[in-house]
């Protein structure tokens, strides 16, 4: 796996695809960080939510990468269809880290905060990075090319999945108390937000950890559900 | 090894590789292949033969297990069994210098990295690419990209190596090396199955072959032990042959229909053409075991 990894991510680079989605991810940490001071955990809070929009755009146009012939060469040189996927989107969530880490270090070096990032803040708020990357991952492979023939419905799909997962606590609200248990069919992209608003940034036992478990989960439900339906589709 | 496949509980013979039992594979409802049965032993060259779109490119790619047989099963005498595959068209867009995505596809199979180092260049200079180093697959021409996708599917010495349509695009230097390099394979004991058209550069060294007709394995011929012949006819509907059981396989060419018949059947054909008013321009046998063709 780890060699295929390394090819994919050595085509990516060659493909130019990377371009688009990186550089507007820059530039909104540029544009978001044009103010200064910034409050931190808030701050962080957003850019990881603008993180899981770009790493969905980073796997959508990784998985377009391969054509199909060499979809299916490239699965028999690495043993199983299980690796080949899971080689890719492995690849998208090395990008991610390292976005993960530019939105993470830019504010830091450019003294963005009025007060310095402790430990414990910074661990957490990393986290939710990742944490929200890997949802944006495994909600991209369900709408890529793989699963969805048409362009339309891949990226249309997506986008509308993306809105509403955002727009969910607006939905919330609307929605008749009987209809409200429909949410947890959303991907949860803002769940991890109102904790992590509300939390001093002391301890992380004052964190309700839960909503973080949830996203994890929830994306590993989906993963699955896309290799399945990927080695279905074959 | 990949998709699903059973592993041989035991039973069948020893020099069994692979058997197909009962495959079936239908797009959209439209069925391409019907319960297909067949068994493939190690250490054999295999041809699987027939017309164009008649599904024999699907089952190649069911038995690499890269498409999923809608009915039946396959079993595997190893589970770990290596598999080698080269499509009829290898993709065009690959942003790799030749050698670079050999070694790429070497790392990715697990070869150690002491064969690769020997093997790579070896392969690039006996199909003449290694001038072409300095450019991506992508910007070489088709017969060179063609020569990568061979490259790529040999390189692992694999159990079984499946070649699809492997002459179109190679030069005839290339085809023969591509010959040399099979005998030298299934020398080691690989098992090759492969496709072919309008060329009998194979039919020497196939040890069986079988003819997919309206989605069956229709007929087994033994090539070695059976003349073929070639008749050249005009003026004769396509529609019309396809019924005839005797027709191994069809080709068109512009107005010409290519007919490949056993010699034991050609007069009967011959018969059936003129009795169609179809018009005989040439019949030609195709191959004669242990001789060149006439």
């Amino acid at each position: 796996m780890k060699n295929l990894i390394k090819y994919t991510l050595h085509d990516y680079i060659r493909s130019h695809k990377y371009f688009p989605p990186i550089s507007t991810f820059i530039i909104i940490i540029f544009v978001f960080y044009t103010y200064t001071p910034n409050p931190i955990i808030d701050s962080y809070a957003v850019t990881a939510v603008v993180l899981y929009i770009i790493s969905a755009w980073v796997c959508l146009s990784m998985l377009q990468l391969d054509p199909p012939v060499q979809r299916q060469l490239m699965a028999i040189h690495v043993g199983s269809w299980n690796r080949y996927y899971l080689s890719k989107l492995v690849s998208v969530l090395v990008i991610s880290i390292i976005l993960s880490a530019f939105a993470f270090l830019y504010p830091i070096v450019f003294k963005m905060f009025s007060e310095p990032v402790t430990f414990t803040t910074g661990l957490v708020t990393f986290a939710n990075h990742i944490i929200l990357s890997i949802l944006g991952i495994s909600l991209a492979s369900l709408f890529s090319k793989v699963i969805m023939k048409s362009t339309i419905n891949s990226f249309g799909g997506l986008t509308l999945t993306i809105v509403l997962s955002l727009a969910a606590v607006g939905i919330e609200r609307v929605l008749p108390p009987f209809l409200k248990n429909i949410l947890w069919i959303l991907p949860p992209a803002t769940i991890t937000q109102i904790p992590l608003l509300d939390w001093n940034g002391r301890h992380i036992d004052n964190l309700a950890l839960f909503p973080f478990i949830w996203v994890i989960i929830y994306s590993f439900i989906i993963t699955f559900l896309f290799l399945q339906l990927a080695k279905r589709l074959r | 090894m990949i998709g699903d496949r059973d592993e041989n509980g035991g039973g069948s013979a020893v020099t069994m590789l692979v058997e197909l039992k009962n495959i079936g594979k239908a797009y959209d409802r439209e069925s391409v292949l019907k319960n297909i049965s067949l068994t493939i032993g190690k250490q054999q060259i295999i041809a699987i033969l027939g017309g164009n779109g008649v599904g024999k490119s699907t089952l190649l790619r069911i038995v690499a297990g890269m498409e999923r047989p809608s009915s039946g099963k396959m079993i595997f005498q190893n589970k770990k069994i290596k598999i080698g595959y080269a499509p009829e068209r290898f993709p065009k867009n690959i942003r790799f210098t030749p050698e670079e995505y050999l070694n790429y596809t070497g790392k990715i199979s697990g070869m150690p990295r002491s064969i690769m180092h020997k093997s790579i260049p070896d392969l690039l200079k006996r199909f003449k690419l290694e001038q072409f180093n300095d450019q991506w697959v992508m910007n070489l021409s088709k017969g060179n990209i063609q020569k990568v996708g061979i490259i790529q599917a040999i390189i692992k010495r694999p159990d079984l190596l499946i070649l699809d349509e492997p002459l179109s695009g190679l030069d005839s230097l290339a085809q023969q090396e591509l010959l040399r390099i099979m005998k030298e394979l299934k020398k080691e004991g690989t098992t090759i199955l492969l496709t072919y058209h309008e060329s009998n550069l194979f039919e020497k060294m196939v040890d069986a072959a079988y003819y997919v007709k309206n989605g069956v394995l229709t007929k087994t011929i033994d090539i070695v032990k059976e003349p073929i012949k070639l008749l050249e006819v005009e003026r004769l509907d396509e529609s019309n042959v396809e019924k005839w059981d005797e027709i191994i396989n069809i080709e068109k060419k512009t107005d010409k229909l290519l007919l490949y018949v056993h010699a034991k059947d050609s007069d009967k054909v011959l018969y059936r053409i003129l009795q169609s008013e179809g018009s005989i321009k040439r019949v030609v046998t195709v191959e004669t075991p242990g001789e060149d063709n006439t």
